[in-house]
């Protein structure tokens, strides 16, 4: 601990570079963030959790925290399978399929929201297939779910990647001169050597599925109790001018979100311990 | 057990790696493939080993012909230069992986498993170091972990890479006469590859002779160690093993 | 014993060797077919959706409701809030990342982390902290009112939102780009007696360009498409505080599907460019981006 806060050094523009991080940090971060906290902190404890402890709010969040553990799931399983597909595979079309991965980070929420919900309505491409098995998919929470693979998707097969590509060639032959299938070494030498950066992609799709509204308000149809999701009621309160109420509320998925942070933070560290690197 | 390699070539796309090449190693016998870079010793070990199918020839075992068996069906134990130990399992782990790893009807007991990964952590004169992940292994360890690892699956020959490649040298000197050792007690056919020839001399019974060509490797001259030394059968060798 | 060049070479049996890395032809195959299958549901009829909505009516239609005003207003909105919002912190992040990357101080881990944060809240919640910071009933939104400068439900508070939910990406593409090059160079100027400027100018920025091209790019998708933190501080005034995704959002709500899609055709579009540009960095530029976008 006897290191200075700032260790002395030749390289020119600390001022500037400092003062321009801080600054800016403060004022597009901290500062509101800071706000947020201080209006919980004004409202009290007590009042806070009045506002969070009803139904309404309770199955806001629960809904929002399942289905984005569901979407993510879904996602873990399917993006390792195409980082896999991409890495490994030459095929006609690979590039494309590899720049498709990344649309649901460049596509819009709000065009998304559309798009999904113009295609899963009862009279939309899919929606209408749904229809005749009977199953209702827009408006409901399979329409919220799907949402959320959407924006969730490019995450695993992106932190996955570049771990595959450096899997060394001969960790896999030597398994297989050791005498095991093609998939007793997928099962018991790929996978675990994936696993770490798998459930980091995983928890970052958690949080932004939590959190994510614009593609889910549109396909969720946002019947209290039934598809109302968590940060639709922040909006809801703002629109009744309850600050409090949207503090209370924002606060509780501040709360979930960091936990969530904690979280990958906790993976990465244990998988350094582990193997010696992330 | 005897290995026969009856005109073996290897292309790669292209590029040719391999001439054919013939060569008889008999059972028990501890052989050096000696040789530069590019004269396709270690293309030959890992046709050996099923790594790598050859482009034209047989390889026998006992006289059988082995060239379509699957790597997983020759049982070579084969040591990597890089040794490839499995990151994220500990050395018990990393030996018993054999093992664990053949179907149920073969597969020995837990307590079976346990047993012969404790000899042999005893045969490589590591009997402590079970618990530890590869990472916080020496270099000299590590070599030795996948060493035990190959001989876990009673292997029907030994194959190694390079095997004191990645070494400093006063490692190098002692893992050699491990080597030695465990070849002699377990007598098992081994072939080793190497660059070094102070290597290959002191440790083998044979040593294989290789160069490389635009038209792919080849064997330059098949000996004892002393023969090769006294009587070289070109001038690559008389070069090749003075220098 | 020698290689005897004139024997005709043994063909191998069994020609369908399968390396030991290889999974089987059938399982490559089936992989493939769900990874292709999967996408093309999930993610490319989506996107086929967009355009085929926007044309239901035809082309004409679709061209018209693009030159209505609100439509016309809108794209110029979020034009200016993106020439606001990405060059700030393209500047915040290159600072950022010379800070970070160039000197040795406590807590480094941790300045890393609160800048990484705004990825990890909801941009619902993001436009809350502006509104409860600067909204007409807070202390200082109030006195920042009175002045004549109002944030929320005004353009600086959009601004403000985009850079918020866009803050992480031009500093996370450029720190570990920087820190992969080290300061050897800059060291080598600084003995040469380049002067700050000149070294950054001179030395740094040709080394980063890529890589703050790259950031720029994905700040930049996002800063066009933000929704959430926006629909919260915006108003939805027509005309003046509705950005084109709000306004999608409003043409939708009165079931004026064409107009909606046909805007939403124009995001996707820029979409596309994006990923189209992203992926030609990619593939030229592999070296100079962070190693995770190597591939």
């Amino acid at each position: 601990m006897g290191r200075p806060l700032l260790q002395r050094s030749p390289m020119p523009g600390l001022g500037l570079s400092m003062g321009i991080t801080l600054t800016m940090l403060s004022i597009v971060v901290l500062l509101p963030i800071g706000a947020l906290l201080l209006r919980g902190a004004s409202f009290g404890l007590g009042n806070m959790w009045e506002v969070v402890n009803r139904p309404r709010v309770w199955s806001a969040l629960f809904l929002s925290f399942r289905l984005s553990l569901l979407a993510a799931v879904f996602n873990l399983v399917f993006g390792v399978l195409l980082a896999w597909v991409l890495v490994r595979y030459r095929f006609p079309g690979r590039r494309i399929l590899d720049a498709a991965v990344d649309l649901p980070f460049a596509l819009p929420t709000a065009v998304a929201g559309i798009a999904l919900t113009a295609l899963y309505a009862p009279n939309g491409a899919f929606g209408s297939l749904a229809r005749e098995v009977g199953v209702k998919i827009a408006y409901t929470q399979w329409g919220i779910l799907i949402a959320l693979i959407f924006v969730g998707l490019p995450f695993v097969a992106r932190t996955v990647q570049p771990v595959i590509e450096e899997i060394e060639r001969e960790v896999e032959e030597a398994s297989a001169t050791l005498g095991a299938s093609r998939f007793y070494t997928l099962r018991h030498v790929i996978l675990p050597m994936l696993a770490p950066a798998a459930l980091t992609g995983f928890a970052l799709a958690l949080a932004r599925a939590v959190g994510e509204y614009g593609s889910v308000i549109f396909i969720a149809g946002n019947i209290p109790l039934l598809t109302e999701i968590a940060p639709l009621l922040i909006v809801i309160q703002l629109e009744e001018f309850n600050y409090d109420g949207a503090a209370a509320i924002g606060i509780a998925m501040l709360l979930i979100s960091f936990a969530m942070l904690l979280a990958i933070n906790l993976i990465q560290i244990w998988s350094r311990r582990r193997i010696g690197h992330v | 057990m005897q290995i026969e390699i009856d005109e073996i070539s290897k292309q790669f796309g292209m590029t040719a790696a391999l001439h054919p090449v013939s060569l008889t190693i008999p059972s028990g016998a501890l052989v050096a493939l000696l040789g530069p870079s590019g004269s396709g010793k270690t293309t030959l070990l890992r046709i050996l080993g099923g790594l790598e199918f050859p482009t034209s020839g047989r390889v026998l075992f006992d006289g059988q012909d082995a060239t379509g068996l699957t790597v997983q069906e020759r049982r070579a134990g084969f040591v990597f230069q890089s040794y490839a130990l499995f990151r994220h399992m500990t050395v018990f782990e990393n030996i018993a992986y054999g093992l664990k790893a053949r179907p149920r009807a073969t597969r020995p007991p837990k307590a079976e498993i346990a047993r012969r990964v404790g000899k042999l952590l005893d045969l490589i004169q590591l009997p402590e170091i079970g618990a530890r992940y590869p990472t916080q292994l020496s270099g000299g360890q590590r070599q030795r972990v996948a060493l035990a690892r190959a001989l876990a699956i009673e292997p029907r020959m030994l194959l190694l890479d390079e095997p004191f490649g990645a070494l400093d040298a006063k490692v190098r000197k002692e893992l050699r006469q491990g080597l030695r050792d465990i070849h002699d007690e377990t007598g098992l056919t081994t072939v080793f590859v190497t660059h070094d020839q102070d290597e290959a001399m002191e440790l083998a019974d044979l040593v294989v002779v290789m160069s490389g060509s635009s038209t792919g490797g080849r064997i330059e001259q098949i000996g004892k160690p002393a023969d090769i030394r006294a009587r070289p059968a070109s001038a690559f060798v008389r070069d090749f093993i003075s220098a | 014993m020698f290689d005897a060049g004139v024997k005709l070479p043994v063909p191998a049996k069994a020609p369908r060797f399968r390396p030991a890395t290889q999974e089987s032809p059938a399982v490559r195959w089936l992989l493939i077919g769900i990874a292709v299958l999967g996408l093309a549901v999930l993610v490319v009829a989506p996107l086929a959706a967009v355009f085929t909505e926007a044309l239901a009516k035809g082309w004409a239609a679709a061209v018209t409701s693009l030159t209505h005003k609100d439509a016309r207003d809108a794209i110029r909105l979020t034009l200016l809030i993106t020439a606001i919002a990405v060059p700030l912190n393209a500047v915040f992040g290159i600072a950022a990342a010379w800070f970070i990357t160039k000197f040795d101080f406590r807590g480094k881990a941790f300045l890393i982390t609160l800048i990484d944060l705004p990825f990890s809240v909801s941009p619902v919640v993001a436009g809350l902290c502006l509104v409860l910071l600067f909204g007409a009933n807070t202390a200082l939104g109030g006195w920042l009112v009175a002045q004549g400068y109002p944030i929320i439900f005004a353009l600086p508070g959009i601004a403000l939102a985009t850079m918020f939910v866009t803050f992480p990406f031009v500093a996370r593409e450029l720190i570990p780009v920087m820190i992969e090059q080290g300061r050897v160079e800059e060291e080598a100027a600084l003995t040469l007696g380049a002067s700050g400027w000149r070294i950054f100018w001179t030395v740094t920025l040709p080394n980063i360009r890529w890589a703050l091209l790259y950031g720029v790019l994905l700040c930049n998708a996002r800063a066009m498409g933000e929704f959430g933190a926006v629909a919260v501080v915006s108003g939805k005034i027509r005309g003046q505080t509705a950005t084109m995704p709000i306004t999608i959002e409003m043409m939708y709500n009165e079931y004026l599907s064409v107009a909606a899609f046909s805007l939403a055709a124009v995001l996707t579009a820029l979409a596309l460019v994006t990923l189209l540009l992203k992926t030609a960095l990619e593939i030229r530029h592999a070296d100079a981006l962070a190693a995770t976008h190597r591939h």
